[in-house]
């Protein structure tokens, strides 16, 4: 490594020191939710490592006690990780340079605070040839305090009484995403409809309306974006 | 509660496919492609909606019926995390809280 790769390494590692404030106490809730919901603790750590994608995992977690069917539950983590899709082509033209191993490697750890930082900081023509090396720094942060935090949770969970309800706290972890994204009002609009067709729908069979929801959901965004900038304001 | 152990393992090999594609859709083939506006908006409610089609029934149900009272624990507990996120926007308090919350409904209530 070159002193400009080890320089922008430890750039990406500092800023995103910054994000583990956010990220701990979310790790530790994911690891106590993983177990509270019924894996072991072997499968909660795989999935902390395979799937590193903690609302997914947070989401699926009360569909799993609800004991929905597997289909529903890998759909509810596919919608909820679309915003990787955004976050993927984004980063395409950053990347394509690079060889496949490093291609797959920043896929695998691509996270949102990160890829905020990294989309404030370079512009997609920015021919700077160690940015994928400050990419690479601020996500191995969070991949470190990810693993290490959802392992505390992991094994205090184990130890924790049921009684106390702990997959619950999923279900909190998932309101505190929500509501950034809440400040955006087509966002907004879109939501509330998707909770207020999961309440009306919550008896068709296969959890169906937890996916007819997310439909609405995203219709009623989208019209409502349409309708133009003053529409719905309240 | 625990859980049959293939179907926690299908579940971990489906969203780890799920999490590494949706992410390397675009940089895996070092694609150029824009997204259209559009697309890329309705990429942005999806998840908001699905999120909040998960917590709505979780905390508003009690056995599938509808339950909106000050004695059902986990609709309080959900209620005050919703106020903590907006006003504090930190995570720690919004567990904490609705936890709290819960578990005085729990306790006291009722």
């Amino acid at each position: 490594m070159q002193r400009e790769q080890i320089s922008a390494l430890r750039e990406g590692a500092l800023a995103s020191a910054g994000l583990l404030v956010g990220i701990v106490p979310w790790g530790i809730v994911a690891g106590v939710a993983m177990v509270s919901a019924g894996l072991s603790e072997t499968q909660a750590v795989a999935m902390s490592v395979l799937v590193f994608a903690g609302t997914a995992q947070l989401a699926v977690l009360p569909l799993l006690v609800a004991k929905a069917p597997l289909w529903v539950m890998v759909a509810t983590a596919l919608v909820v990780n679309l915003r990787y899709v955004i976050y993927s082509a984004v980063l395409a033209p950053h990347f394509e340079h690079l060889p496949r191993l490093w291609r797959v490697l920043l896929s695998y750890v691509t996270v949102d605070g990160v890829f905020a930082l990294f989309a404030g900081r370079y512009r997609p023509d920015d021919g700077n040839r160690n940015k994928h090396w400050y990419f690479l720094g601020g996500s191995l942060v969070m991949w470190c305090a990810w693993q290490l935090s959802s392992g505390v949770g992991i094994f205090a969970g184990a130890m924790i009484p049921g009684e106390w309800s702990l997959e619950f706290a999923s279900t909190l972890a998932l309101i505190a995403v929500l509501i950034p994204l809440l400040f955006d009002r087509a966002v907004a609009w879109g939501a509330l409809a998707a909770g207020g067709v999961a309440l009306i729908a919550a008896k068709l069979p296969l959890n169906l309306g937890l996916l007819a929801a997310i439909a609405v959901g995203v219709a009623v965004g989208l019209a409502v974006a349409r309708l133009g900038p003053r529409a719905g304001r309240v | 509660m625990a859980a049959e152990s293939w179907l926690v393992w299908a579940l971990i090999a489906g969203m780890a496919a799920i999490a590494f594609l949706t992410r390397a859709v675009f940089i895996l083939p070092g694609s150029h492609l824009r997204l259209p506006p559009t697309a890329e908006r309705a990429l942005r409610y999806a998840p908001a909606a699905a999120l909040m089609a998960i917590i709505v029934p979780d905390i508003a149900l009690v056995q599938g019926a509808l339950s909106i009272s000050i004695e059902n624990p986990r609709l309080v507990g959900g209620l005050v995390a919703f106020a903590l996120a907006a006003s504090t926007r930190s995570v720690f308090a919004t567990i904490a809280g609705g936890m709290l919350a819960l578990t005085l409904v729990r306790q006291f209530g009722g």
